[in-house]
């Protein structure tokens, strides 16, 4: 598709030239920098010394909570995407069907979406306070319980509850690359189904499903960078406490560099991190790349 | 116009369920479903031994005066209870007490004309009851054998009010019962426990009211001491016969009940997934207009303030949040404006122009998105310190920029390709150049896509919080996001102030949100999206 009047060899990218510039600048250069300081010796003032091979990396992986971090972070990931994904696209399939009010259902939806993710979590640390807190409150209020409970009682609970604010602000973001594959959906489908007698269940599963899968891996990938890189929700409900037992690998960097001054293991985890999106990335490049090729 | 004999004998069907409906909930709102026991008679007998003489006399006095209540024909029971202590001395001893329990029981007809919350719901109920079955007749007065499609407007307007009367009767079921709860468990027991007092007279008589008929007069508090309520499961049984009234109402419009059934289901899903998604914005919106006090009151009764305190929001304006909202206006709108500057035309090389390396371009877009600035913080931190841009607005903007720009990109470009590129052609000919054919004819043409993909990298730009923590460390250049933690310290969280800040922070977002949440379907088929 060209329109191929009079151009110049070069043209294209002179046009491509402020972008470049941008991500190189502000995206490349910080990843260079992140992969030469944790090959380098740093004081815990912050002083860069010189090349000292892996040994932040061993650093890294010897710190007494390196284990756990990473756990949490696989249960952060796995429990947010997969759980979300599922509640996503049943209200996906719901949203689809016309119904009186379906434009508000779907306005109401987007909210946690647009809302940032700090204003989000502080508003879930205030609502499952133990003394005051609006659920309590709401709960006795009702008579559902007799005692105020105790949400925060342990440091695994609190993890599910943030678990639960990262699949409460995804949920959205699912139902809505979903819809995106449903609407695309030719009707004349289900129709001719219908007519040979399939089920809710069999056209769900030989028609709707087939047909959605491109958009739903799509967003299960994004959703895997986006939960893994997610920051304000940890660090507003829990800073990661008590010992780092609930942070995830992000949170913990975060503390690592900026709180504890041990910038040398805390760059090799950033770089242990950008791998793993590069993993992930790759995959999803892979998935957008055929997509455009069938079209 | 064609009648049918089978559409008659079902919608007779329909309409006879209906009213089965309503009847089967007339019933259940008959029957006893609530219990008072209240003690009107205590009898305590310290050192005291199951069977020995002082437990029999004690027990004898307790059982007289319950008798003495039986002959004035109130159903009353004797009942004892028992604590077991260790004296000074080390023995153990056990206090018995005996209380005659007046057994009250109540259904719902007790709950008209008294002066409690849940009367003027019941009232609504049986009101929306009545309207129900009235427009069920109108509505199928002359046109019972007729099909849906077929129907004169009024009586299916008519036919449409019975849902709406019957959805609003069982919205309003859970509201009466839980306004009882709160009426007799919570409320009763705070200011028994005399944790809350404002309102208190007024309570105590309108309790006596509904439970004595007013007899008690000074000793309603010492009756409502013991007071316990019990009600029955079966309350909630209403709820279902009004669903079966529910379903022959969206029968007699639909003309199939498996279709209604599912209707049925599918509109109290999408309700209680609203009402889950609500749920923080409106703890957020009552928490910022209620006091300091109010917002750290475990007995707070009210669904809304008592009084909607507006000063909090101009509290806020002293403690710098209007400059926290033009930073991050100031940062937001740059980044937009600069994302789209360097994405525009990438984007329109990508769609128009054929030339080498545009695969590997485009994977390098797409891989720049995955990588949110939080995994390389030290590397952004430390480039700021070079460039000199750390703790200003700028490099909070030039970092906004830089990261939404794969995303801008991703969706311009999906825009463009889809418009058919022969009206830059034509322009081209026309002599304009190819930045006259981008400026005077595609962008116009691509407005929807733009402004879809601006107010989105304008969205993600309000909302971040990880870098700016990071690079601003001076109060005035903080942003928004970062701006509200300043009111939540070590040893106190003014919740007022931080939800008040938060709702201007939400409430443009939201909004413009909603503004694109059509495109949004769109948009997210050409590519990911999510900051």
């Amino acid at each position: 598709m060209t329109t191929g009047i009079n151009r110049h060899k070069w043209e294209p990218y002179l046009w491509l030239l402020p972008s470049t510039l941008l991500v190189s600048v502000f995206v490349l250069f910080p990843i260079l920098i992140v992969f030469k300081l944790s090959f380098s010796e740093i004081s815990p003032a912050g002083v860069v010394g010189g090349f000292i091979g892996f040994d932040n990396y061993v650093e890294a992986i010897n710190l007494p909570a390196f284990k756990a971090v990473m756990l949490n972070t696989l249960w952060w990931v796995l429990s947010v995407v997969i759980i979300s994904t599922i509640l996503g696209f049943i209200i996906a399939l719901v949203l689809n069907q016309k119904f009186h009010g379906r434009k508000i259902a779907r306005s109401i939806l987007v909210f946690p979406w647009a809302t940032s993710l700090v204003i989000q979590a502080s508003v879930w640390n205030y609502i499952i306070k133990y003394e005051y807190g609006s659920l309590n409150n709401v709960l006795l209020n009702l008579g559902i319980i007799k005692q105020a409970i105790n949400f925060r009682s342990s440091y695994q609970i609190e993890f599910i509850w943030e678990c639960w604010v990262g699949i409460f602000v995804t949920v959205p973001f699912v139902t809505f690359c979903v819809l995106s594959g449903l609407q695309s959906i030719d009707v004349s489908l289900y129709e001719a189904a219908t007519m040979d007698g399939a089920g809710f269940w069999h056209k769900l599963r030989h028609i709707t499903l087939p047909l959605v899968k491109p958009s739903l891996t799509v967003s299960t990938v994004l959703n895997i960078i986006y939960v893994f890189n997610s920051f304000p929700i940890v660090y507003t409900m829990t800073k990661g406490a008590p010992a780092h037992k609930t942070d995830t690998m992000i949170t913990y960097l975060y503390m690592l560099s900026f709180y504890e001054r041990k910038k040398g293991p805390a760059t090799a985890l950033s770089v242990i991190g950008f791998l793993i999106l590069c993993l992930c990335a790759g995959i999803y490049m892979m998935t957008v790349m055929r997509k455009e090729e069938q079209q | 116009m064609k009648r049918y004999p089978e559409i008659k004998k079902q919608n007779l069907r329909m309409a006879v369920l209906l009213i089965l409906g309503l009847v089967l909930a007339l019933i259940l709102m008959s029957l006893p479903l609530y219990t008072f026991e209240i003690g009107v008679y205590t009898k305590k007998s310290p050192n005291t031994f199951a069977g020995d003489e002082k437990y029999i006399a004690a027990r004898a006095e307790a059982e007289a005066a319950a008798d003495e209540y039986r002959a004035q024909g109130f159903d009353v029971e004797v009942s004892e209870s028992v604590v077991e202590r260790t004296n000074s001395k080390g023995k153990t001893t056990s206090l018995f007490t005996f209380t005659v329990n007046e057994r009250n029981s109540k259904n719902f007809w007790s709950f008209l004309g008294k002066d409690l919350p849940s009367s003027k719901v019941l009232i609504c109920i049986l009101g929306l009851m009545a309207f129900s079955v009235i427009f069920m007749f109108l509505g199928l007065s002359g046109s019972l054998d007729l099909l849906h499609r077929y129907l004169e407007p009024r009586s299916r307007i008519f036919r449409n009010l019975v849902i709406a009367c019957l959805m609003a009767a069982i919205i309003l079921i859970p509201v009466f019962i839980l306004l009882n709860n709160v009426t007799f468990s919570r409320k009763l027991s705070l200011y028994n426990a005399e944790l809350i007092t404002e309102g208190k007279e007024a309570f105590y008589s309108s309790m006596d009211a509904f439970l004595f008929n007013g007899t008690m007069g000074e000793n309603i508090r010492d009756a409502l001491s013991g007071l316990k309520i019990e009600h029955s499961a079966l309350v909630w049984l209403i709820l279902p016969a009004f669903f079966i009234s529910l379903l022959a109402a969206f029968s007699l419009r639909r003309g199939e009940i498996q279709s209604s059934l599912l209707k049925t289901c599918l509109y109290f899903f999408v309700i209680v997934v609203c009402v889950i998604t609500l749920y923080p914005y409106y703890v957020m919106l009552i928490t910022a207009f209620r006091s300091n006090a109010e917002s750290l009151d475990m007995y707070f009764l009210h669904m809304f303030p008592t009084k909607w305190i507006w000063s909090n929001l101009t509290d806020i304006i002293h403690r710098g949040v209007p400059r926290f909202l033009l930073n991050s206006l100031f940062i937001a709108g740059g980044a937009t404006g600069l994302a789209m500057l360097c994405g525009i035309p990438a984007a329109y090389a990508l769609a128009r122009m054929n030339f080498r390396g545009k695969k590997i371009f485009l994977g390098y877009v797409i891989m720049s998105q995955m990588f949110s600035p939080v995994v390389l913080l030290i590397g952004i931190s430390q480039l700021m310190t070079t460039l000199h841009l750390n703790n200003t607005l700028w490099g909070l903007m030039l970092i906004n920029a830089a990261f939404n720009q794969a995303f801008a990109i991703w969706l311009l470009r999906g825009t463009f390709v889809s418009i058919s590129p022969e009206m830059e052609q034509a322009a081209l000919i026309d002599g304009c150049g190819t930045i006259g054919a981008l400026t005077k004819v595609l962008i116009p043409m691509a407005a929807p896509g733009i402004v879809t993909a601006l107010i989105f990298v304008f969205i993600n730009a309000w909302n971040e919080y990880t870098v700016a923590t990071i690079l601003i460390s001076t109060a005035q250049y903080r942003p928004i996001t970062v701006g509200i933690t300043q009111f939540s310290s070590f040893n106190m969280i003014e919740w007022q102030y931080m939800f008040a800040a938060s709702l201007l922070a939400t409430l443009p977002v939201v909004i413009l949100f909603m503004f694109i949440e059509k495109h949004l379907t769109a948009g997210l088929t050409s590519g990911g999206v999510k900051g």
